[in-house]
């Protein structure tokens, strides 16, 4: 059964991969613009003569893709089979999955740290502001995340670095570790990956705090008129087994949230990266557009979508697991 | 429910502990790492931001040599008005220029050692000649009749080199093209080139199926260059990549450097920018010994003005604004509505509210930047028309071309109302802030017009260069080399070209021909051919190269292929805080990277 589920979600994952890597191939190569031109211009602003220029820009060309778009697009498919996704146009003679994986670490880790942090912090308060809706600490929780769900995260963002850029200087507001660390396994490296993370980390995580803390209280207040749990409050079984009774089934749905909101990873953070200099795929993804390196943003576009369809996958399988209901097809009665 | 609290708890411990470590055994901000000269700490304005995938390889886009620092050329341009080929020392110490320029003999320092020990060598600088014959540049070519190729490279001893110029086509640049060359050591990149390459340059440079093969092999050469990536950094530069992060990279003092005992800071650090907003930032908070110029904001400006030690140093740029036209499209085809809209456009309010540091109004229209300008043009620049504001010789003008005005507005000569449209790319603040002033100007004096932004600026060339636009701001007067200057208003932009020596002219619209530009014009009654004029600035010198320089200046302030609107200035941010001995005001040195400051042995820790 769950083999047989597992391949039916493999088989149109790569039918959706398969489509929307096509369908960014061509919107990809449509995109007008000629980076080529805006490289000469700045190489004559430099003050290097027009022919030469024009000669240091040809170079470049040779790393573009050659032929007519169909033979481009077969010799891209054809690449991928062989998970080779082409040279960038940015940094030639380096592969776009060099650089894709070298950027996708600075992404993962922030995002995934203001993801988990939002989560936890978000759960918790939730259930708070469920259980003291009618009271003051319920309605203060509520309208904090009703705020924080409306703030985008480039305001947020704006506002931090803002903050800890003047009034505040005590935390760095661009970029990823201080140099003067040697990198590795060491508390100064460390301390300086998590100084420089920890704006980007808020900033996630105070922008995706609302959601979290908005989608526990209304799934709590639910539960808490299910049938089940005024049952166990009639047979007066203990109020702390109640609550746990109440937050295990209130919790289902949010994890399907935090699984599809793990798919997101990859591409979910590219104002906080423009804001705070924090090179991850967010970044270099404005950057292949500026540049118009569309080998590079196939890659990024395909990396993003291949998270969310596992994601969407992993979400699917794993609610089967912790729902029994789901499991034994009562979910879908 | 206590576990998750606990978790919480545990993390947020985890942080501010580690945050406090990584704040204990910092370096202080910005300066003295407690040895030597300091920690210098500036931005790379001439690459796009920092790459930890780039390869050390200063051919290389996106690669890891830094110019100055750990990317050492020939000789170092100084930022002079008219003369392109005065320098200062870099790997050459010392050179002979033939009279007629038809070669150039260099001499390497005697006592220069790469990095890695080994003696930087003439043969090095034959090697790189060779890799620089796979990248593009004006001396070392490989297309037959480019005009100041160099023919022969010699080594003549152990540290001497002579380079002679094909004088079947010669240049004036020619003696810059080779001094812009990087230098790289033969002992890293011997692999990246075969030992016959120099057989198949000889080769390249005939004629016929052979020449030809020769030369795609040399071009098919030019990726494996770009994309060479030596294992480590050797340099003979004053410094040497230590290593980088996605956000900063670290120089250290290369000791075998020659003028090492002269060089500063024993350590540079290099930060990443993705955009002007994070170098404002850098600059507030103090972080910057020196940063190059960066369009800025007047109430930014104020903000960087406040930080201790921070200062400005402003010198020449040789680079120009121009509001361009696409005579191809009507009425911008009339010389008279060219000169009507000039008439209109108040230069100095128009800078002032622009490029208020960066900028100062233009004299008048003439292609090339003030300073030169009035070096090369002497007492005729004050003869030339200043198109000052004038709403009466406007109208004169307007009239002229037949335009007419009815209720207060401007029309065509055939009566349908008159949309001037100028088109500038969204990102470029000053440019926007620069057209949206120059609009309402042209709203007073009743036309209707309006700015339209382009998304970006490769965009932004694609269409001006397919000529959909009616007008946009082009760069201009980029120097100091005058045929470079005027390439920019009779060059490909507006139809002409040189091939196998030939100058040819492509009509309005095709060709690149944007600008919409005829062949002839009309200049003090007398046909001229503007772009065959161009063109001869590439052989020629002195006296003629100003009777020419004359010739064209006249000739774009009485055509106006643009109207020129403001002239640059180079002004860079220097923070004395930490080190001093930074260029003066006005400073031959100001174009060159912080890094060259630094080698030639100005730059000292305070």
């Amino acid at each position: 059964m769950f083999a047989r589920r597992l391949a039916g979600h493999l088989a149109r994952g790569l039918v959706m991969i398969l489509v929307v890597t096509t369908v960014s191939f061509f919107v990809i190569r449509s995109v007008p613009g000629d980076p080529m031109a805006a490289r000469y211009e700045k190489l004559v602003e430099q003050g290097m003569s027009p022919v030469a220029a024009q000669r240091a820009v040809e170079v470049l060309y040779g790393f573009a893709p050659t032929g007519g778009l169909w033979q481009q697009y077969v010799d891209y498919m054809s690449g991928l089979l062989r998970l080779d996704l082409g040279q960038s146009l940015m940094v030639p003679g380096v592969g776009v999955s060099t650089v894709l994986f070298s950027a996708a670490k600075w992404t993962v880790l922030p995002v995934l740290a203001g993801t988990l942090l939002s989560f936890l912090v978000g759960v918790v308060m939730g259930v708070y502001a469920a259980i003291r809706r009618s009271g003051r600490l319920g309605d203060v929780l509520a309208i904090s995340g009703s705020l924080l769900h409306g703030v985008p995260q480039y305001v947020l963002a704006l506002l931090l670095g803002a903050v800890f850029t003047t009034l505040l200087p005590i935390l760095p507001t661009s970029g990823t570790a201080d140099i003067m660390f040697e990198p590795g396994f060491n508390a100064g490296y460390i301390g300086s990956l998590i100084e420089y993370a920890t704006l980007p980390v808020l900033t996630y995580a105070l922008a995706s705090y609302g959601g979290w803390i908005l989608a526990m209280k209304s799934s709590v207040v639910t539960v808490l008129g299910d049938d089940f749990i005024l049952a166990a409050e009639l047979r007066g079984i203990k109020r702390g087994i109640v609550f746990r009774y109440v937050a295990r089934n209130a919790i289902l749905p949010l994890f399907t949230i935090l699984a599809l909101s793990l798919g997101m990873l990859f591409g979910g953070a590219i104002f906080i990266e423009r804001i705070f200099n924090y090179p991850g795929l967010g970044l270099m993804l404005i950057d292949g557009i500026n540049n118009r390196d569309y080998a590079l943003m196939g890659g990024a576009f395909l990396l993003i979508t291949v998270a969310i369809i596992v994601a969407n996958i992993v979400a699917d399988l794993f609610y089967t697991v912790i729902d029994p209901r789901v499991r034994s097809g009562e979910g879908a009665a | 429910m206590k576990r998750l609290a606990a978790v919480a708890a545990l993390l947020g411990l985890a942080a501010v502990t580690a945050c406090s470590g990584s704040t204990g055994d910092k370096p202080a901000a910005g300066g003295g790492s407690g040895s030597g000269g300091g920690l210098y700490t500036t931005i790379d304005g001439l690459k796009p931001g920092l790459d930890v995938n780039g390869p050390i390889n200063p051919w290389n886009p996106k690669g890891n040599s830094f110019i100055g620092l750990n990317a050492m050329r020939l000789a170092w341009s100084k930022n002079h008005l008219t003369d392109p080929n005065q320098f200062y020392p870099g790997i050459a110490e010392s050179w002979e220029i033939a009279p007629d320029n038809s070669s150039i003999t260099l001499h390497l320092h005697p006592d220069n050692k790469w990095s890695d020990g080994k003696p930087v060598t003439a043969e090095d600088v034959k090697f790189s000649i060779a890799l620089a014959y796979t990248q593009g540049s004006t001396a070392f070519a490989i297309d037959p009749g480019a005009a100041g190729a160099a023919s022969e490279v010699e080594v003549v001893d152990d540290k001497t080199v002579k380079i002679t110029q094909d004088m079947d086509n010669p240049s004036v640049t020619f003696v810059r093209g080779v001094m812009d060359s990087y230098i790289v050591p033969q002992h890293v990149w011997s692999s990246v080139l075969s030992a016959d390459f120099w057989d198949k340059l000889k080769a390249a440079r005939g004629e016929g199926a052979e020449a030809e093969k020769a030369r795609e092999e040399i071009t098919a050469l030019s990726e494996k260059v770009l994309a060479f990536a030596p294992p480590k950094d050797v340099s003979a530069g004053p410094f040497t990549l230590e290593r980088m992060n996605p956000s900063e990279a670290l120089l250290v003092k290369n000791k075998n450097f020659y003028n090492a005992a002269n060089v500063g800071p024993d350590q540079v650090k290099l930060l990443n920018y993705t955009g002007n907003e994070q170098i404002w930032n850098y600059l507030i908070a103090g972080k910057l010994d020196n940063a190059p110029f960066t369009a800025v904001p007047a109430d930014v400006m104020k903000r960087i003005s406040t930080t201790p030690g921070n200062g400005v140093v402003k010198g020449y740029s040789p680079v120009s604004l121009g509001m361009a036209f696409n005579q191809s499209k009507k009425p911008y085809d009339n010389v008279h509505v060219r000169r009507g809209l000039a008439y209109l456009i108040n230069r100095d309010e128009i800078t002032k509210i622009a490029s208020p540091e960066g900028g100062t109004p233009a004299v008048t229209t003439t292609g090339i930047h003030q300073k030169p300008a009035a070096e090369w043009l002497g007492a005729d620049l004050a003869a030339l028309e200043p198109y000052k504001l004038d709403a009466a010789k406007a109208e004169e003008e307007f009239k002229k071309a037949g335009l007419k005005k009815d209720g207060g507005k401007w029309a065509l000569p055939d009566g349908t109302p008159w949309k001037f449209t100028v088109n500038v790319p969204a990102p470029f603040s000053d440019w926007v802030s620069g057209a949206k002033a120059i609009t309402s100007q042209l709203a007073e004096a009743g036309i209707d017009a309006e700015v339209v932004t382009t998304a970006d600026y490769p965009l932004y060339l694609k269409e001006l260069a397919e000529g959909k636009y009616d007008v946009g701001f082009w760069l201009i007067a980029l120097g100091p080399a005058p045929y470079n200057i005027y390439q920019r208003l009779y060059g490909v932009s507006n139809g002409w070209s040189i091939l196998g020596g030939k100058v040819k002219h492509a009509e309005p619209g095709k060709g690149g021909n944007w600008m919409g530009g005829p062949e002839t014009i009309e200049v003090d009654g007398a046909k001229v051919n503007p772009g065959e004029l161009t063109a001869q600035l590439n052989s020629a010198s002195g006296d003629e190269q100003k009777k020419i320089i004359g010739q064209l200046a006249k000739a774009a302030n009485q055509d106006l292929p643009v109207v020129q609107l403001w002239d640059y200035v180079n002004t860079q941010f220097v923070n004395t805080n930490r080190f001093t001995g930074f260029p003066e005001n006005d400073s031959d040195l100001l174009r060159q990277p912080s890094g060259v400051w630094i080698q030639l042995g100005m730059v000292k820790k305070q």
